[in-house]
C-alpha cells in the first residue's frame, strides 16, 4: 500500500484521526438516517421513562419467599414481587456474591430451571441459585458471557465511529462458544473498510474500558409501541420488531450505560465480568451489506497462557459462519424472540 | 551460614527425644538478625509477642526471620500442651509465660488443643512473602506506619534495604486459604473454545490436504 492510499485510509475511518476530507461522501441509501448521539440518549430516556412507570404500576407491595442455596448456605429470604431482583437477594447474602455471580438460576413449581437475569424483578415466590462460569458444568454462564460480549460489542461499535460515519446495528446470533467467536453484524457508512490492526486494537480497549466502568444490565420488557418508538432510527429493528410481535407480545430491552438493544436474555450481572478481550477481525458479508465484527474473550478470573489465547486470537480472525441473516431460514434470528408469554 | 558442627557426640539425642516431643517443621541454622537494646530477654520479649499475635489472629505477617523464630516457640508450646495437658504445671507455666493475654491460655487448652490432637504435621505454616524493598527517598510502607529508626539509618549507610517479610499462620484457621486450590474442568469457556479450535483446524488442515492432492488442471 502506497503512502497516499494508506493517508487516505486514516482519513476515512476511525474517530481518533484526522478530520474527514470533503470530496468523500458516504453512497449507500441507508445514509441519510445517520444515526446521531442524540438517537443514542433519545433511546435511553425512553427506557428510564418506561422503567420508571413500570415499577410505578406496581402498586402495593406484595412479599414473595425467596429461597437462596449458595456457597455460603441456604436462606430463606421475604423479598417484594416485582421490585426485588436476584441482585438484591445476593447483596443479603455477601458483596462477593454480588460482585461475581454472572446469572441466576430460578426454580418454581410449574418452571423448574429458568436462566434469570441479576437485573430482572422477581415475580413469585422462588427458589434461587447463582451461577458462574466456574461452576462444575458453566453451560448457562457461558452461554450467557458470551451473549452480553455482543451486546457490549455492540455498545462500543455503534459509539468507535466518527459522528459523520453511519453505525446501524443489525443483530446478534445466539451465542454458540463452539463457534470460537462472540460476533457483532452492523451495516458501518464506509466503502471497502479493511480494518487495520491499530483499529482493531482500539475496539479492544473501547471493550476493557466499558468492562472497566462495571455497568450493569439493565432489564426491561417493553410493549411493541415503545419499541417502535425506540428503535424508530434504525430500520432493521423496526423489521425484527414487526417480526417479534406476530409470535410475542412483548419485548425484552437491555440497557449499558447510554446504550438499548434488543436481546432474549439472560445477560451477565455487570460488565466488569469481561476479563480479557480481543476483536479479532471484521469480515464484510456481501449479501447482506452488513459487516461482521468478530471477538474472543474470556470472563474475570479466568487464566490462559498467552501462547493458548493466541491461538484463540488466530482462529477467531477466520470469518465465523455462524446464522449470517442472508443465510438463515427465519427472520429475524431466532436471538430476537422473547421469553415473554405467547400470544394464543 | 554453615551448619555449625555439634561438639558432643550424637549419640545422646534418641534419649532426649522422649523428654521433649519432635518439631515437625524444618529449623533453619542460619543467623537471625534479632538485634535487641536490651540483650537476650528483649529478643525473647519480642518472640513472646509475635507468639501471642499468632494465638491470637491465627494469620500474621511479620519479618521474616522473627517469623522463623518464632514458629518453633509456637510449636513447642502446642505440642506440650497437646502431650502434658493444662494439669502439668510446667506446661501452665510456659503457657502462662508465652501468651501475654490470658484469654489465650484457654484458647490454647480448649480450642487449639483439640484442633491438633490428631495432626500428624506440624501445626503452623508459613510462607514467604513479598519483600519490602528501601533505598534512598524510596520508603513507601514506613510512611504509613511508623518511621523504622534502624532501616532509616541502615538506607544512610548502606545505600539500600531489603526486608524479607513472611506470613505465618495456624493451620484450620477460619481465613480464606492464601492459594486458591485450581481445578481443571473441560467445560471451562477457555478449555471449550480451544478444544474447538484444535477441531477447527484439524479439519482446515484436512481440507487443504485434500485441495492439495488433487492436481491443477
Amino acid at each position: 500500500m502506497t503512502l497516499c492510499q494508506s493517508l487516505q485510509r486514516f482519513g476515512r475511518v476511525g474517530r481518533w484521526v484526522l478530520p474527514k476530507s470533503h470530496h468523500e461522501s458516504i453512497t449507500r441509501s441507508f445514509s441519510v438516517s445517520t444515526p446521531l448521539l442524540n438517537d443514542t440518549l433519545r433511546r435511553s430516556a425512553i427506557f428510564t421513562a418506561e422503567k420508571k412507570r413500570q415499577h410505578e404500576a406496581v402498586g402495593r407491595i406484595n412479599k414473595i419467599e425467596v429461597e437462596v442455596t449458595s456457597d455460603y448456605g441456604n436462606e430463606l429470604l421475604l423479598m417484594n414481587r416485582d421490585i426485588s431482583t436476584p441482585h438484591d437477594c445476593a447483596k443479603h447474602i455477601s458483596g462477593h456474591l454480588t460482585k461475581n455471580a454472572f446469572v441466576a438460576l430460578v426454580n418454581t413449581d410449574s418452571n423448574p430451571n429458568q436462566p434469570w437475569d441479576m437485573h430482572k424483578p422477581l415475580s413469585s415466590s422462588c427458589r434461587l441459585q447463582f451461577l458462574k462460569t466456574t461452576d462444575k458444568n458453566p453451560w448457562i454462564a457461558n452461554n450467557t458471557f458470551w451473549r452480553s460480549c455482543s451486546f457490549m460489542l455492540g455498545a462500543v461499535v455503534s459509539k468507535a465511529f466518527r459522528d459523520d460515519i453511519a453505525v446501524i446495528l443489525h443483530s446478534f446470533p445466539s451465542p454458540n462458544v463452539y463457534s470460537g467467536s462472540f460476533i457483532l453484524d452492523a451495516f458501518v457508512g464506509l466503502e471497502s473498510w479493511n480494518p487495520s490492526p491499530e483499529e482493531l486494537r482500539s475496539f479492544s480497549a473501547d471493550m476493557v474500558k466499558l468492562s472497566g466502568e462495571e455497568l450493569p444490565f439493565e432489564y426491561l420488557s417493553v410493549s411493541r409501541e415503545i419499541a417502535e418508538d425506540m428503535f424508530s432510527d434504525n430500520p432493521y429493528k423496526r423489521v425484527h420488531i414487526g417480526n417479534i410481535f406476530e409470535n410475542h407480545n412483548e419485548v425484552v430491552v437491555y440497557r449499558v450505560g447510554d446504550h438499548v438493544d434488543i436481546s432474549r436474555g439472560p445477560m451477565m450481572n455487570h460488565t466488569g465480568l469481561l476479563g480479557r478481550c480481543t476483536i479479532a477481525s471484521v469480515h464484510y458479508l456481501e449479501d447482506d451489506q452488513l459487516f461482521r465484527f468478530q471477538g474472543v474473550a474470556l470472563p474475570i478470573g479466568h487464566k490462559l497462557n498467552h501462547y493458548a489465547y493466541g491461538i484463540l486470537e488466530n482462529r477467531a480472525k477466520f470469518l465465523n459462519d455462524h446464522m449470517i441473516p442472508s443465510q438463515t431460514k427465519f427472520q429475524p434470528a431466532p436471538e430476537y424472540a422473547t421469553e415473554a408469554t405467547k400470544v394464543n | 551460614m554453615s551448619r555449625p558442627v555439634p561438639t558432643r557426640p550424637l549419640l545422646r539425642y534418641a534419649e532426649l527425644s522422649k523428654l521433649v516431643s519432635r518439631l515437625n517443621i524444618p529449623v533453619h541454622w542460619h543467623v537471625k538478625r534479632m538485634r535487641n537494646p536490651q540483650g537476650p530477654e528483649g529478643r525473647l520479649i519480642k518472640l513472646r509477642q509475635t507468639v501471642t499475635a499468632l494465638f491470637k489472629y491465627e494469620r500474621i505477617e511479620l519479618n521474616y526471620a522473627r517469623a522463623d523464630e518464632a514458629r518453633g516457640y509456637a510449636e513447642r508450646l502446642i505440642s506440650e500442651a497437646i502431650r502434658h495437658g493444662p494439669q502439668c504445671e510446667e506446661t501452665m507455666e510456659m503457657a502462662d509465660w508465652w501468651l501475654e493475654e490470658k484469654q489465650l491460655v484457654h484458647k490454647l487448652f480448649k480450642v487449639l488443643v483439640p484442633r491438633y490432637q490428631s495432626y500428624p504435621t506440624s501445626f503452623t505454616t508459613m510462607y514467604r512473602a513479598p519483600c519490602w524493598y528501601f533505598s534512598d527517598g524510596y520508603h513507601p510502607q514506613l510512611t504509613e506506619v511508623e518511621k523504622n529508626r534502624e532501616v532509616n539509618e541502615t538506607i544512610s549507610m548502606h545505600g539500600v534495604v531489603l526486608l524479607q517479610k513472611a506470613v505465618l499462620e495456624l493451620k484450620g484457621h477460619p481465613y480464606p486459604p492464601m492459594f486458591r486450590t485450581h481445578h481443571s474442568n473441560p467445560r471451562f469457556i477457555q478449555n471449550v473454545l480451544l478444544s474447538s479450535a484444535k477441531d477447527y483446524l484439524k479439519s482446515t488442515r484436512s481440507q487443504s490436504a485434500k485441495s492439495n492432492d488433487t492436481p491443477d488442471v
